[in-house]
This record gives C-alpha cells, sequence and structure tokens, in this order.
C-alpha cells in the first residue's frame, strides 16, 4: 500500500486537531472557539500553498488542495440537506398554524415533493431526467420545459420592466454628478441599438443619413464603454480584490471573527 | 400646469410597464428588420475563430441557465454553425447547474440537425454536465479526463477520435463561454493564467461591462455582450457565409437579430420616458417658490 | 567443375540482373545532414512532474525543409520511439507526458523528406543518426517558477497588512473616512423599531467560499446586535444553504450576546430554495405582502439585484446595498438609499467595530494600493517613452 501524504495530513489538520481541540475545551469555552478558526486557518493556507508548491500531495490530482475542493461539493451537498429540512420545517408550521399566507406553503410543498419525486423516480428507474426510452420525456423533464423554464424565464424578464422604472426615477439631473450619468446612458442606449434608423424609418430621403450618424453614435459608445467604464470597473475590480486579499488574510490568520458569531475578544 | 407636472414626476409605473410591453411585443409580431452595426469586441472573437484550421479544437461551455437562453442561445447557435463551416472541432460541456445541460443539449441537436455531416465523436462530442464549475474547470486545465471520464452517452474519452491527443486545455484553441454570473469570469481569471488557452466570452447584457477591462488587458480575445453581441455575430456570419441567411432570415424560429427590433423600441420608449421626466423634473424646479 | 560452378554463378548473377523486374530509379541519394549538438535534458523545473526540457543547438547549415526530429527510449526496451517533430531553429522542447520517477534518453536528429528522381513527390525521409542525451526523470518541484512574481508580490503584501496591524496596536490612531452606508445601518434599523416594522438583511446568493459573503455574514453579525438591542424583529432568507448555516449561527449568537436569548426565533434565519430567480419572487413576494422597513442587500447578487432592490423600493423601506463586484452596482445606486461600493464592503467589520487591528489591516490595504497605483503610473510612463514595457513582469500564470 502506497503512503500518501495529502490525505493523511488532511485527517490530521481536519479531524485529529479539532477532535483533540474539543474534548481539551470541554472545560474550556474559549479553547473551543479557537477551533473554528484553527479549521479556518488550515482550510485557507492549503489552496494558497498550493498555488506556489506544485507537489503532488499538495496540488497533485490527488492532492490535499483537490481532495478539499471535493470536500466541499461534498459539504454543500449535506447543507442542501439541511435547507431542505428548514423549509419543510418552516412551511408545515405554517400550515399547521393556518398563519397569513398558509395556502402558499401547500404549493410549495406540493411542488417540492412532486419535483422530488420525479427526479428520484428517474434514479431509482435508472432512466434519468431526460428522455425515457421510448423518447418521451420523463416527468422531470417534463415539469423542467414547461414549469421551471418558462417561470424562470418570466422573472427574468421582469428586469425589463424594473429597469425602465427605475430609470424613469433615477435618471434626473438632480446634480453635475448625477446629469454626466443621465447624458452617459442616454448616449449609451442610442448608441447600442439602432434608434436613428428607426426614428428615419417614416423618412427614405433619411435612411442614409441616420445610419452613418448611428455609426457614429456606435463608435462614440464603443468609446465610452471602452475607456471611461472600461477604466471605471479596472479600478473597481483591482480595490476590491486588494480589499477580497485583505479580507481573506484577516480570516486567515484569525483575526476577522464576525463571520463565526464571534465578538471582540472572543 | 403645476398639478400636471407633479403627476408626471409621480407616474404610477404600471404605466411605464405597459408602455414597455407594448414596445417589446409589437416587433415581434409585426417585425420591422432593422440593422444591426457590429462592434469591435464582436468582430475580434469572430475574427479570432476564422483565423483557426479546420481540424483545431474549440471548447464551448455552457455556462447559462433557461433565465438568460434568449440572449445566450443565439450565441453559442452563431458559433457551433461557424464551427461546422470551418470544419472547427467543438466539445460541449455544461457547468450551470439548473438548466445549463439541458440548454447544451437542445443547441447541440438543434445545429446538428442542420449539418447533418457533423459527426458525433469525431466533429463534435457533448461531454455533459458536472458540478463544482471552478474546480472542473482547474481539473481541466491539467487532465479534462480527470473532471470528465466519459461523454454524455458514456463512452470513455479514450475511446472518443476528437479527444485523441487532447488531454488537457493546454490542446485546445480556444475557449468560448457562454455565460450569465461568475462562471464566466472564473474561466478568464482562473483558466487562462494556468493553461494560457484564449477565451471568448458571451455574457448577458448586464454583465458585458464589466468585461471591456479584461478585454483591455488581453485577458480576452473577444466579447458578445447580450443580444447586441449575438445579433452582430448572426450579421458577421451571414456576411461571410451568406448561404447561412436561412437560419436567420427566412426562419421562423427566434434570433437575436429579430430580437433586437423589441429591444431598439424599448430602449426609444425609456428614452422618451427619461427625458419626459427631467423636463417635468426641471419645469417643476423653475417654477418652485423660492 | 569448380569453373563451371564459378560461371554458373557469374550467369546467376548477370542474369538476375539482366532480367530481373525493372525497379524505379532509386531516390535522390539524401545529402550529409548535419547532427544537432550540445543536447541537454532536464527535468522542467517548478512544475508538477510529468515533464522534461530538451534543449539542443542547430547545426549551422541545414538544407531547407529540415527538421529535428526529438526521439525517446524508455526502459526497459530502450527502442527509440518518435516523439515530434519541431522546425529548424526551434532549439527545444518539453515533452510532457513523461511518467514520474521513469529514467529516459532522448535522442535528437536531423530529418528531411527527399525527392524521388523526378523531384517532386517525397518517398522516404532520410535521417541522420540521433544525438543521445544523459538518461533523465521527470519529478514534481518545490516552487513554481512562473509565478515568482506573484509570490514576491503576495509576501510584501502580507508584510504591509502585518505591519501596519502592528501599528495600529501600539495605539496609534487610525483615520478611515466616512462611510454613509454604514453609517445609515443604525438609522435604518431605528426607523424600523419606530413604525414596528421588521429588518429584512439579505446576505447575497453566493456560498460561504465567497469572501463577499463571509463579510456580509459578519456585518449580519452587527445588524442583528443592533435588531437584538431594539427588540426590532429580522429577517434574513437565503439561497445558499452553507450561508443559511452559518447566518443562523452568527444570529443565534448575536442575540445571545447581547442577553436577548428569547428574542432570538429558529425562523428569523431561513433557506428559502437554491434557484436564482425562484429565491427572488419568493423574497419579492415578501417584501410586498410584509413591507420591512430597512431592506439590507448585502453580499454578492447578480441579475435579480434590481428585482428585489426595486420591489424594496416600490414598499417604501429604507434600503442599503452593498457589493464588491461591480456589475450590479449601478442597479443599486439607481434604486437604493445607500450603497457600499468596492471594498467598502470589506471596510465595513472595521468601520462598524473600530477594532484597532481590523482597521490597521483597512490601512495596510490603502498602503499596498498607493503602491500599485505608483507602478501603474511608473509603467504607463515608461512605455510611452519607449523604455521599458513591465506588463511581461506583471503578468501572472
Amino acid at each position: 500500500m502506497t503512503f500518501n501524504l495529502g490525505p493523511v495530513v488532511l485527517v490530521l489538520l481536519f479531524a485529529v486537531v479539532p477532535i483533540i481541540g474539543i474534548f481539551l475545551g470541554l472545560n474550556s469555552p474559549g479553547l473551543r472557539s479557537r477551533i473554528p478558526i484553527w479549521v479556518a486557518v488550515f482550510a485557507g493556507l492549503i489552496p494558497i500553498l498550493a498555488m506556489y508548491i506544485p507537489k503532488g500531495f499538495l496540488s497533485g490530482q490527488t492532492g490535499m488542495s483537490q481532495r478539499m475542493d471535493d470536500w466541499l461539493i461534498i459539504l454543500a451537498g449535506f447543507a442542501l440537506l439541511l435547507g431542505i429540512v428548514n423549509v419543510l420545517q418552516n412551511n408545515f408550521k405554517k400550515v399547521a398554524r393556518r398563519d397569513s399566507g398558509w395556502f402558499y406553503s401547500v404549493v410549495l410543498l406540493i411542488g417540492l415533493f412532486v419535483t422530488g419525486g420525479a427526479g428520484i423516480y428517474g434514479a431509482v428507474t435508472k432512466i434519468g431526467i431526460g428522455f425515457n426510452p421510448d423518447g418521451s420525456p420523463t416527468p422531470f423533464k417534463y415539469l423542467t420545459d414547461w414549469f421551471f423554464q418558462p417561470l424562470q424565464s418570466t422573472i427574468f424578464a421582469l428586469l425589463a420592466f424594473f429597469m425602465a422604472s427605475a430609470a424613469f426615477r433615477a435618471f434626473r439631473a438632480r446634480n453635475v454628478e448625477a446629469t454626466i450619468l443621465l447624458v452617459a446612458a442616454g448616449l449609451v442606449m442610442v448608441g447600442r441599438v439602432p434608434i436613428l434608423e428607426l426614428l428615419a424609418v417614416p423618412f427614405p430621403s433619411l435612411h442614409a443619413s441616420a445610419a452613418s450618424a448611428s455609426q457614429a453614435m456606435g463608435k462614440l459608445t464603443e468609446w465610452i464603454m471602452d475607456v471611461p467604464n472600461g477604466a471605471a470597473q479596472s479600478g473597481i475590480i483591482i480595490g476590491a480584490a486588494l480589499g477580497a486579499a485583505s479580507m481573506a488574510l484577516r480570516v486567515i490568520l484569525g483575526i476577522e471573527r464576525g463571520y463565526l458569531g464571534l465578538g471582540k475578544g472572543e | 400646469m403645476r398639478r400636471f407636472l407633479e403627476r408626471l414626476l409621480g407616474l404610477d409605473r404600471r404605466w411605464i410597464f405597459l408602455f414597455v410591453l407594448l414596445s417589446v411585443a409589437i416587433p415581434i409580431i409585426v417585425p420591422i428588420g432593422l440593422p444591426v452595426t457590429t462592434t469591435e469586441s464582436t468582430r475580434k472573437a469572430f475574427d479570432f475563430i476564422e483565423a483557426l484550421k479546420p481540424g483545431d479544437t474549440i471548447l464551448i461551455s455552457f455556462d447559462y441557465g433557461p433565465s438568460s437562453a434568449p440572449e445566450n442561445d443565439p450565441m453559442a447557435e452563431a458559433v457551433m454553425r461557424q464551427c461546422a463551416l470551418r470544419k472547427i472541432r467543438f466539445i460541449v460541456i455544461a457547468l450551470y447547474p439548473l438548466g445549463g445541460l439541458n440548454l447544451a443539449n437542445n443547441a447541440v441537436a438543434k445545429v446538428v440537425s442542420e449539418f447533418p455531416d457533423l459527426k458525433d465523436g469525431t466533429d463534435y462530442v457533448n461531454l455533459g454536465y458536472k458540478d463544482g464549475a471552478s474546480a472542473v474547470m482547474r481539473r481541466m486545465g491539467d487532465d479534462i479526463a480527470g473532471a470528465f471520464p466519459t461523454d454524455q452517452k458514456g463512452t470513455p474519452l479514450s475511446q472518443i477520435p476528437i479527444m485523441k491527443g487532447i488531454a488537457s486545455l493546454r490542446q485546445v484553441q480556444l475557449v468560448f463561454t457562454v455565460a450569465t454570473g461568475i462562471i464566466g469570469e472564473w474561466w478568464i481569471t482562473q483558466v487562462h493564467p494556468q493553461s494560457g488557452t484564449p477565451v471568448i466570452i458571451g455574457p448577458t447584457a448586464v454583465s458585458a461591462p464589466k468585461y471591456y477591462a479584461f478585454l483591455n488587458s488581453g485577458q480576452l480575445v473577444g466579447m458578445l455582450g447580450g443580444m447586441k453581441g449575438a445579433a452582430e455575430y448572426e450579421k458577421l456570419i451571414r456576411a461571410r457565409y451568406p448561404e447561412m441567411a436561412r437560419f436567420y432570415t427566412t426562419t421562423h424560429d427566434f434570433t437575436a437579430t429579430k430580437g433586437m427590433d423589441g429591444q431598439t423600441v424599448m430602449h426609444l420608449i425609456v428614452l422618451l420616458f427619461i427625458l419626459l421626466g427631467n423636463s417635468a423634473f426641471l419645469l417643476s424646479r423653475r417654477g418652485a417658490p423660492r | 567443375m569448380k569453373s563451371a560452378g564459378c560461371i554458373t554463378l557469374i550467369g546467376l548473377f548477370l542474369a538476375a540482373n539482366v532480367f530481373a523486374a525493372p525497379i524505379d530509379a532509386p531516390a535522390t541519394p539524401p545529402p550529409d545532414l548535419p547532427l544537432p549538438q550540445n543536447l541537454i535534458a532536464k527535468d522542467k523545473p517548478g512544475d508538477s512532474g510529468g515533464a522534461v526540457v530538451l534543449r539542443w543547438t542547430d547545426p549551422a547549415s541545414l538544407p531547407a525543409g529540415a527538421e529535428i526530429e526529438v526521439l525517446r527510449a524508455e526502459p526497459p526496451a530502450n527502442e527509440w520511439q518518435p516523439l515530434d517533430k519541431v522546425p529548424a531553429g526551434t532549439g527545444t522542447y518539453t515533452d510532457t507526458s513523461a511518467k514520474d520517477g521513469t529514467a529516459y534518453r532522448y535522442g535528437v536528429r536531423t530529418s528531411l523528406a527527399a525527392a524521388d528522381s523526378a523531384g517532386a513527390v517525397s518517398v522516404a525521409a532520410s535521417t541522420s543518426a540521433p544525438v543521445v542525451s544523459e538518461p533523465v526523470s521527470s519529478h514534481d518541484n518545490w516552487f513554481k517558477i512562473e509565478r515568482t512574481n506573484s509570490f514576491v508580490a503576495s509576501i510584501l503584501f502580507v508584510i504591509i497588512i502585518l505591519g501596519s496591524i502592528q501599528v495600529a496596536r501600539s495605539g496609534k490612531e487610525i483615520f478611515i473616512r466616512r462611510i454613509p452606508g454604514l453609517n445609515a445601518i443604525d438609522e435604518a434599523i431605528g426607523r424600523a423599531t419606530e413604525v414596528g416594522k421588521k429588518v429584512m438583511y439579505i446576505p447575497g446568493i453566493q456560498s460561504m467560499d465567497e469572501i463577499q459573503t463571509v463579510a456580509s455574514v459578519a456585518i449580519l453579525g452587527n445588524v442583528a446586535r443592533s435588531t437584538a438591542r431594539y427588540g426590532t424583529d429580522l429577517d434574513v432568507p437565503n439561497k445558499d444553504p452553507l450561508t443559511f448555516a452559518s447566518a443562523r449561527e452568527v444570529v443565534r449568537s448575536a442575540y445571545l450576546a447581547e442577553g436577548r436569548p428569547d428574542l432570538f426565533r429558529e425562523e428569523m434565519v431561513n433557506y428559502v430554495t437554491y434557484d436564482q430567480f425562484a429565491f427572488t419572487a419568493a423574497v419579492s413576494a415578501r417584501m410586498t405582502r410584509e413591507k420591512p422597513a430597512a431592506i439590507f442587500l448585502i453580499g454578492y447578487f447578480f441579475a435579480e439585484s434590481l428585482i428585489l432592490a426595486e420591489t424594496g423600493q416600490s414598499t417604501g423601506a429604507i434600503q442599503i446595498a452593498g457589493q464588491a463586484d461591480p456589475t450590479q452596482l449601478p442597479f443599486f445606486v439607481a434604486t437604493c438609499d445607500y450603497t457600499l461600493i468596492g471594498e467598502e464592503l470589506y471596510a465595513a467589520s472595521a468601520y462598524l467595530t473600530r477594532e484597532p487591528v481590523l482597521l490597521g489591516s483597512i490601512r495596510g490595504q490603502d498602503i499596498a494600493k498607493g503602491i500599485l497605483i505608483l507602478i501603474a503610473i511608473i509603467g504607463v510612463v515608461l512605455v510611452s517613452i519607449h523604455v521599458l514595457d513591465l506588463s511581461p513582469f506583471l503578468r501572472t500564470q
């Protein structure tokens, strides 16, 4: 049996050390609250080291970094179970207590069980969630194609309406900055689509001028997107990346503890 | 007059919703056929794929869901058609968890039905969906078979002719990610530095402004921004391959070019509302008692 | 007898040559092909194994069309197998199919396709004998050389941050500019308390592996402490299950820390659904029905940002949004009362707690940003006057 250093170190850091810590911390709450911080330190350091050290046990196909990625997927799966239990608990309670809107909870629960059942049926019968052997869609595919996809598209389509109402409300020339925003937005909106050609449709003699004006607007729009927009986006991305690196360093060093629910000095 | 201005400023948003609905619906029923102008970012993407040789291989990643299908589907179909015309081989994967695989299957089936000479396994292959997006990408950077041991039908990669000589993303000439959300960005920030493979992105219009920074820095070789980018690409394909007109001008299917009519009218309506709102705002400020 | 045998043999020989089937004229004899020199084969440095780099010097005078053929011999058979052919002038080749620990020998030789007597079609490749390397095996290494620049930059960054934290610990006053969005948190919660309505906090739609979500959950802890203190109802709908689990613990700990565990209810932090737009629909409906007085949209959002913010705006709630990624910021700016832009989100925990250690790290981050700006200005000047292009040194791999 070959000795694989990576998994051994992972088990040591994420299983043995926390378990020892829990036992030692039974009488010491302060020590017990340190365990998640140590787990965060190890979990943060390993991918960073894997970036620079190409050794197999660390960054190889079965190395520590790769295995941690796999563990994250497994963790997320169990956390999803936790979430589903929470959905069931909350909605059953709502129905039992006849809280306002309890009927919508019934609809949600029916949807959850019918869709989940269709997926499990596909897994148990080994047909899957695509097509039956005879080419007809499975119940899960039917639900996806005729319920899920249209509903998703509908909610996404709301963006168009909300964008229009937000633009009407927000694009007011209240001050200098708002006026610059308004003018830039107007130029980009005109330059991205053939509005001038649309306006010239009833006037054939203006078609050529509208086309060249539209081309010029398009070039201006490209310049706005490339230069001012590109520069601003780069600036925000770089600043945010530095902020993220600083925050990640604070998490790894155990300085930042707010996300664990630990306050100052805890 | 003052009362009118106040009513205009406080206009019920449902009037705006109604005008938006009409501006998008009417051009779909009565197409206008407005022209499309191309932008540099789309031309760069088109020229890059045109410069590839027959037999080269690109990876097309379906990183979007049904919600953005009207924007992203035309991009994916246009690029796959271009690959079929230029005899460029393409590998299809899906990394978007909810609906990405379905959309990939539908798009591939559509293009394959248009080009009957395309052979599964030789000219293209569909590797299916894998969970864990960024981990999958990093694995593919070194070993594609490690991430996708088989294609969607269960055939091991070692038995698929198109995968011969392609062990990792380093042997692929291009990654084309059709994306909504963060997955597209991961191809640029994680995969491109790791394997050096050029990346073209087809994001939704909402995300497109961010990617100009990556385009300017050379991390992207091209971009198809939203439905406009898809319409531009369709125009470039029709110009270069006139026989493709049958898929874009005479079809009853939805195309990005058709969608641009509605988008143009909607932009005009929104601009009018903005002008009205600002006029009312400025007039009311002028008439306000000191 | 002997002479008859010789004559027979000579006769047979002549017959074989005179009466044998005619053959094509032999191919133009290959020219003398010069050999490559100084072949060195080494393990590829700074990689995770499986690669060997060959370097050689091409011969001085090579005929047109000549290529360098690379071969490899693997024990125990040690038979030469062709790997690839590279154009003359390349001088290097990387074998990426090597197995770690196996001692290979490599050979390079000049190769030229020969023309037939008609001079048109190549009939055979003619080559010279290979130049052979010493045995070499590939292995993984301790450091990725192509990432030296990012390693140096990371170390410098860590030193700057730690140094700034030390300075802060020494008691020096650290200035941090006013961030209106964070100042407004207490105002928003106070308003919700006055009108007797709840506070809704949405920590983005990404999981806890996203640093923006970690920052958002840290801010949630502060918000939860305030709602516990004032006795305001709190609602935290979640799209991601890991975020849901973390958020619940953070809110529970906050209520405990404020001495109000009686006010904490499990339903405060709830899981909705994993689908982006189903989550958006559910939360928008909740906003419309329950009309929270204050809505926090802090974390990593995508296309649903405008739907949530506009719905919140229509209910009349005070809205505070925050995201580091620039994509959705324009929508938040247009619809929310306050927006945390870019790294303001990450500065929130330092700003709200005023802990010297956290403030010190913000200062270190700003110093690093200043250095980057300086490098950018110097780089632009140098490349504009055609002295030096810094971009190859700054490229990460």
